[in-house]
């Protein structure tokens, strides 16, 4: 178990008087000392510290008006946030949010994935433009969607009139603007998706679908039968993937919709910031802070459980 | 005791108006005070080499930009400008609670003055030419500027939000006349749903949009324009009630909201989204800044409705509230010297320049028609010009001098430590009365209890 055999040795380096010196070689828990501390202590300033401190003040009540004070008040901010609507509402708001974005983005993506696989000679550049959506900001999406959305501005009054209908259709309703939002997410998040997928797609063997073929399946059977079981690995990571992001989706809300209309997009993190950064009620708001913590671990581990065990065998 | 007191300012406010009518009509007199003596400061000078953080919101970042470009040329200062996007009051608090790089920045009256509670701002006051600074404002201003005997700013612009505007060629096109116009809320939302019985399918754009300053300022300046107060402006204790304006406010709300005459992605537009919205010709009457209407009336700008804005009259009741914002400095920890290039360049940007001429307040009065806090500003030629160019007819130069004189300003609820958040609160309540269909006096009686938090939570 020593570690010298897994590295090179470099004892026998000669010195500069010719003269092999001698080298003390690292154990390994010493190498792996060297290589994982620092990171450690990376980790420990940018993500352990505001996590202990966010606990810290989710037990406070925090306030920063005639000097900074904190006032140790157990878990009422806990109780606070669990008998509070709005907080309900925004979970149920956010829930719906990311079901939508991770169906829309992996659906999106993986109708890309095989366009750009099937892509005829000629026409693969298309490939490197389909990534532009990804490399547009999400607060530059914001305010893209904002303007298709509204009924004053948007695709939807511009097909109306194009076809003879004198009527303003606006996407920013209460009724739904929270699928509207989770298409623009997913429009954003899509061609990163593809991009796997599509990687995972090319390396299929060509001659399963000769066989396919022999088999005589149709498009779908080829699609069900060859081409997604390769997929399904790649399918359950971006699942995991996009719903993490859209349960942390905000800059993208806030310059669409700034929660609205009226409060009908506030999701979870968008109430945290009005709470936190708008009210300057730390405590309250890092006590829900740790609910959408809980949200992201549950649902993420939920994923695992039902589907990652089966896929990752 | 409200009622006297806001009727105090309007007394004030139409003393100066017909002040300032009669000195634009005396040229020469007018004229000369546009260029009036020399501030009272000697020297605008940088002194050192140290930054002068200059934050403010997006609005004309061009104007304001060449402007400081201007002074960091003619007095070598070394003004660092940039602006601030998102919730500006909360974002600007977070940076005087963490003392950042933050040296002069806009604020309007109610984020001042928790700004000042909060010990992070160096009032005016403190300026050696305050003295003068303060005899050159209107009395009704100076006075929403001052908090416990200190002026908080320099005036950046003094307007009028929620200005009711009118778009004549549709009130024509739908058989009405000028005659009809209406001249109080009431008369207005009955001319609405008779507009749109009339063929207008969006006859009224109300001020319900989701910044900061749109739905919940929309209730307080209706609530103050039927005669009403949001809070007492001396105790600040709640004065809403459901038979009152508050409730008759809220109650032509709900009827209006049900109709479905208003959009519902009015909820979600920001500032420019609403000014779109009136400008793109659809909507009939809107509450809108006074300023806009010279974008209204400008064919650049609002090719649909150019030449066609006029506003309502405010002979028999105020639209609007006052809306204004001031140049602050803050008090963070900074060198003597480099604290008096902070005064320096505040003194030449918020006041007069090196020459004694207003430049920076005269050019936003000539580009965007923004109203200043001194007098010598408002009461010279360049003023009358930069307003008679900006209306519809020739008439509606005296009525907006008119609505700007009898307008309100929310003492009670915003020169408190906690304006801004009674602003934020009651905007979410607000939206969810409208959309929740929440009763009345459910919405009126939390307004009441908020306030009473509030002032139980700061000793008020």
């Amino acid at each position: 178990m020593n570690g010298s055999s897994a590295r090179p040795s470099r004892s026998s380096e000669p010195t500069p008087h010719g003269a092999p010196k001698p080298r003390r070689e690292l154990s390994d828990l010493q190498f792996a000392l060297v290589v994982t501390v620092p990171v450690l202590l990376f980790l420990v300033v940018v993500v352990a510290y505001p996590l202990g401190y966010a606990l810290y003040m989710s037990f406070h009540d925090i306030r920063f008006f005639g000097g900074y004070s904190a006032e140790f008040i157990g878990g009422e901010n806990y109780a606070g946030v669990l008998s509070d609507s709005a907080f309900w509402g925004a979970l149920w708001l956010t829930i719906r949010f990311t079901i939508v974005t991770v169906l829309l983005g992996l659906l999106i993506g993986l109708g890309l994935a095989i366009v750009l696989r099937d892509l005829p000679p000629g026409w693969k550049w298309l490939r490197a433009l389909i990534i532009l959506p990804w490399a547009v900001s999400p607060y530059g999406t914001g305010i893209f969607f904002a303007y298709l959305g509204r009924g004053q501005t948007g695709f939807g009054t511009a097909f109306a009139n194009a076809l003879g209908i004198d009527e303003a259709i606006n996407f920013i309703s209460a009724q739904w603007v929270i699928e509207y939002l989770a298409f623009g997410n997913a429009w954003n998040m899509a061609p990163l998706v593809a991009f796997f997928l599509l990687a995972n797609m090319l390396t299929i063997p060509k001659r399963l679908y000769h066989l396919a073929a022999l088999d005589r399946m149709n498009r779908f059977e080829q699609f069900w039968n060859v081409t997604l079981p390769p997929l399904r690995f790649t399918l359950f990571v971006f699942s995991c993937i996009l719903t993490v992001l859209a349960l942390k989706t905000f800059d993208f809300i806030f310059t669409q919709t700034q929660g609205g209309p009226g409060n009908a997009s506030s999701v979870l993190t968008y109430l945290i910031y009005r709470i936190s950064f708008v009210n300057l009620n730390l405590g309250y708001g890092a006590a829900m802070s740790f609910f959408l913590l809980a949200l992201i671990l549950g649902l993420t581990g939920a994923l695992f459980f039902f589907w990652g065990r089966k896929v990752s065998r | 005791m409200t009622v006297k007191f806001q009727e105090g300012r309007r007394r004030h406010l139409l003393r100066a108006t017909t002040a300032l009518s009669g000195l634009l009509a005396a040229a020469v007199v007018a004229g000369s005070l546009g260029v009036s003596a020399v501030s009272a400061q000697e020297s605008f000078e940088a002194i050192t080499d140290e930054n002068v953080y200059f934050r403010g919101w997006q609005f004309r970042t061009d104007v304001v930009q060449g402007n400081v470009d201007t002074y960091n040329e003619t007095m070598g200062g070394n003004v660092d400008y940039a602006t601030v996007t998102g919730d500006y009051p909360a974002i600007m608090e977070q940076n005087l609670i963490a003392g950042g790089e933050l040296d002069v920045l806009y604020a309007n009256p109610s984020s001042a003055v928790r700004y000042f509670e909060g010990g992070w701002i160096t009032p005016a006051t403190a300026l050696p030419n305050s003295d003068e600074i303060m005899e050159d404002m209107y009395p009704n201003i100076r006075e929403a500027w001052t908090h416990n005997g200190e002026l908080l700013g320099l005036s950046y612009f003094v307007s009028v939000r929620g200005t009711l505007l009118a778009n004549l060629e549709l009130i024509e096109e739908a058989g009405f006349t000028e005659e009809d116009l209406p001249a109080t809320w009431p008369e207005l939302y009955d001319m609405v749903y008779a507009l749109n019985e009339a063929g207008v399918d969006t006859p009224f754009l109300p001020h319900w949009f989701a910044e900061y300053f749109g739905i919940s300022w929309g209730f307080v300046f209706e609530v103050m324009n039927r005669g009403g107060v949001v809070a007492d402006a001396e105790t600040n204790e709640p004065m809403l009630s459901v038979d009152g304006p508050a409730g008759e406010t809220l109650a032509d709300w709900k009827e209006l909201w049900n109709s479905g005459l208003v959009p519902e992605e009015v909820l979600s537009y920001n500032e420019a989204a609403f000014i779109d919205a009136y400008r793109s010709g659809r909507y009939v009457f809107s509450p809108q800044q006074l300023y806009d209407i010279k974008t209204f009336n400008d064919e650049s700008q609002s090719a649909d409705v150019a030449g066609h804005i006029t506003l309502l009259s405010s002979e028999e009741q105020s639209w609007g509230l006052i809306d204004s914002a001031m140049y602050m400095m803050t008090s963070r920890d900074r060198a003597e010297d480099h604290t008096q290039d902070v005064m320096n360049f505040t003194s030449w940007y918020g006041y007069k320049n090196e020459e004694g001429e207003y430049a920076v307040a005269n050019r936003w009065l000539e580009e965007n028609m923004l109203f200043s806090a001194y007098r010598s500003v408002m009461e010279s030629d360049m003023a009358r010009e930069a307003i008679e160019s900006a209306v519809a007819r020739p008439e509606d130069y005296q009525t907006l001098l008119d609505v700007y004189a009898t307008t309100d300003y929310p003492a009670g609820i915003w020169n408190v430590v906690w304006a801004e958040e009674f602003n934020s609160w009651l905007r979410d309540k607000l939206f969810a009365f409208l959309q929740n269909d929440l009763p009345v006096e459910e919405v009126i009686n939390e307004a009441n209890a908020e306030i009473e938090r509030l002032n139980d939570r700061y000793g008020l």
